[in-house]
């Protein structure tokens, strides 16, 4: 039998290591695909000349912003401000220990029962970076976006969390592991009588991770470049991982929660055809990935598309609009589960 | 906040018509030219590289005169040569200098020119013209102007040595 070092030590670290190179990897290339997915809209190509098509150029970045210097300001908090981007970028990057990549335990470094909830509160931490970054730059640019930051993740959090609860009604549990075998058993992905609660958690999500059209702290028209004006170097590039960690994990979430996560189409319906020799070989976290591919493409697709809500507007639409339908939501799916017998 | 801005607020169909359009965009053909290996085809009146006919100047220094930032330097001389028995009298180029790096391309020599053609133009599709020098590789004397030493003729434009005429930078009225 496996030693308890082998179980509990070597092949978490070897998930770990794994993980976190998938994860940095995706990461890096998805801010070439941004880059390309912006191009092709505005109708030009895009980076293509560093290496065949391009596919270099994010390797170039990343080698370039390893080299450049790394810059303090000297009125600068010194100690917060190098502690900010590790504020930020390790919560981004623990919230995929819970993430289930597969079906099996081989596929996922833990399955906590509170799942769900390890995962906000420790992306919630993320929020600390922002501020501290702002604040100890000692530059009023990047106190404003930081400030503005908090105020929309403070705003969009509640909204946020009554779509998840719905979700976890539904599925009566915290586990994502038992939320996705919920959808199977189920027979229905969740984002079917979720509708509401997929759309307001994906528009949260947006708006959690500072992208357009929410990307007010980094409002270059008014703020220079936000909460990182006074960044550079590798400081500025671990903001830079976190914003594109934060895409990951809030497109692999709503994943999980909403479109069945490593559940090919229609698992029971087309059982037989998902167990047929010949897609047989195809992974479940095929179809885990590909679901995130698509919602990191609709993030792409929205930067190139939308202008920038004001911030009163971000903040109406917050509260005005998404927390009450978000409650009502609630309210409803909540007494479908009680009349059709879906809690147990 | 009225009912109506309210769902405007909660469906917002601009933006999904917004997505609609952008998303329309992704799958069109996209307009960049790939410069190196895709060239444009410059219209016919673009000003570019100068041509420089020696055999038409008639050495009449009015392009010199003509323009605003004094970078072509003319030097002549009279040249004695007999024509049935007399001797005749001929203003010969010593020097056609043109300092091509601080040229602004205004066309105001050619327009002076009087000859017809012209014996300077500037029509020539060829816009090729760098250097890692300036002082040296920029500056061209009344050969390089015509043999264009240094300069990489758009694709089909032959060089003012070759032939090239002031309206027909690739030859083809010629071959008509």
């Amino acid at each position: 039998m496996a030693s308890p070092i082998t179980t509990f030590l070597l092949i978490p670290l070897v998930k770990i290591v794994v993980i976190l190179t998938f994860i940095l990897l995706t990461a890096l290339y998805l801010s070439f695909f941004e880059r390309k997915v912006q191009g092709y809209i505005q109708i030009r190509y895009g980076p293509n000349r560093v290496g065949p098509g391009g596919w270099l150029q994010a390797v170039a970045d990343a080698l370039k912003l390893f080299a450049k210097e790394d810059v303090t300001p000297t009125k600068a908090e010194r100690f917060v401000f190098l502690l900010a981007p590790v504020l930020i970028v390790v919560p981004a990057l623990v919230v995929f220990s819970v993430i289930p990549f597969g079906p099996t335990d081989t596929w996922r470094l833990t399955d906590i029962n509170v799942g769900i909830l390890f995962l906000l509160g420790v992306s919630s931490v993320g929020v600390y970076g922002i501020i501290l970054g702002g604040w100890s730059s000692n530059n009023k640019y990047s106190l404003m976006g930081g400030l503005r930051s908090a105020a929309q993740l403070v705003s969009y959090e509640v909204p946020m969390g009554f779509a998840i609860v719905s979700v976890l009604l539904m599925a009566n549990s915290l586990s994502l592991v038992r939320i996705v075998e919920a959808q199977k058993e189920a027979g229905v992905w969740y984002f079917v009588p979720g509708i509401v609660a997929l759309y307001i958690y994906f528009v949260c999500g947006v708006a959690e991770t500072n992208r357009n059209p929410f990307d007010l702290p980094e409002a270059e028209a008014e703020l220079v470049a936000g909460f990182h004006t006074e960044y550079s170097g590798m400081s500025w590039a671990f903001f830079f991982l976190a914003e594109y960690a934060n895409m990951i994990v809030v497109s692999s979430v709503a994943t999980v929660l909403f479109f069945g996560g490593w559940l090919p189409p229609f698992p029971n319906l087309l059982a037989p055809l998902w167990a047929s020799p010949v897609l047989a070989w195809i992974p479940p976290v095929f179809w885990f990935l590909l679901k995130v591919a698509g919602f990191l493409f609709l993030y792409l697709w929205m930067r190139a598309t939308f202008p920038r809500y004001r911030f009163d507007q971000l903040m109406r639409i917050g509260w005005k609009v998404f927390i009450p339908v978000s409650l009502v939501n609630l309210m409803a799916i909540g007494l479908g589960v009680l009349l059709l017998g879906g809690a147990r | 906040m009225s009912v109506w801005s309210f769902l405007a607020s909660l469906v917002p169909l601009d933006l999904l018509q917004g997505l609609a359009v952008t998303g329309k965009y992704l799958f069109t053909k996209k307009v960049t030219i790939q410069y190196p290996e895709e060239k444009k085809e410059p219209a016919d009146r673009f000003r570019g590289m100068f041509g420089f006919s020696e055999e038409r100047c008639i050495v009449c220094y009015s392009c010199a005169k003509a323009c605003p930032i004094g970078i072509i330097h003319i030097a002549s001389r009279l040249e004695e040569f007999e024509v049935d028995g007399k001797k005749k009298k001929r203003q010969v180029l010593q020097w056609y200098d043109i300092d091509v790096k601080r040229c602004m391309f205004c066309g105001l020599c050619e327009e002076a020119c009087p000859t017809e053609p012209v014996a300077i133009w500037l029509t020539t599709k060829t816009y090729e013209t760098v250097a890692y020098e300036r002082n040296e590789r920029l500056y061209f004397t009344k050969e390089r102007l015509q043999n264009w030493d240094g300069v990489r003729p758009f694709p089909g434009v032959l060089t003012p040595r070759e032939g090239q005429m002031p309206d027909d930078p690739k030859g083809e009225k010629g071959k008509k």
